[in-house]
């Protein structure tokens, strides 16, 4: 394998770890949004609930 | 090609960036182009997925419509770079990444919506945290496509990320 080679395998490596690592950050920040929504909709049922007692 | 997992024909596909009924519609035109006859649409968007599960083995005919297809996008980068068609694959796998990532707009606009409706499992310091990092990598990420694209010596590996 030639030095070209090697360094191609490197950059890839390199390339794939950085795009795991932004691809967890927006999986992070997109779930806290969804818990967000979760709750507030647990709380519109929750009061849809209470208002049909 | 008997060797050829299904895993391996869903890897292919994906390199490409494309879904299942892409693939169907490549399949299919290939097929047409060296005058053989193929399931219709429906019937591969069907099969494909059973395929790449190994719930079942694509016929002869299909298998080289595969070998057709993706000897022109994957063969030549492969002998290109001398690393094989395994390491193409990943490396047109990681490219598709990049370019579906979103860029570093985005994710501010992530961090502020974030901001905005805050909840106890994360402070807005650690959101502002996680948001620096995450450009930092954006950064990495052009960085490295540029010097993969001089490598590689081609255009077009910057995707999306110039905006970044």
């Amino acid at each position: 394998m030639s030095a070209r080679d090697e360094e191609i395998r490197r950059v890839v490596a390199e390339l794939d770890e950085h795009i795991t690592k932004v691809e967890a950050s927006v999986a992070v920040l997109k779930a806290l949004l969804a818990e967000d929504d979760d709750e507030v909709s647990a709380a519109e049922d929750q009061r849809r609930r209470s208002g049909n007692r | 090609m008997n060797d050829v997992s299904g895993e391996n024909l869903r890897r292919w596909r994906e390199s490409q960036g494309w879904d299942v009924p892409r693939m169907a519609r490549e399949l299919r035109k290939a097929a047409r182009d060296s005058g053989e006859d193929v399931a219709a649409h429906h019937g591969l968007v069907k099969m494909i997925p059973q395929w790449e599960r190994g719930s079942r083995a694509p016929r002869e005919r299909y298998r080289l419509l595969y070998l057709k297809i993706f000897q022109g996008a994957l063969g030549d980068l492969s002998q290109r770079i001398a690393l094989g068609v395994d390491f193409a694959i990943r490396l047109a796998e990681v490219r598709t990444r990049a370019t579906r990532a979103p860029s570093a707009d985005e994710i501010r606009g992530l961090e502020a919506d974030a901001l905005a409706k805050l909840r106890e499992s994360m402070t807005p310091a650690e959101i502002r945290a996680l948001t620096a990092e995450t450009i930092a990598h954006l950064h990495e990420i052009v960085n490295n496509l540029a010097k993969l694209s001089a490598l590689l010596e081609d255009e077009g590996s910057q995707g999306n990320w110039g905006k970044a």
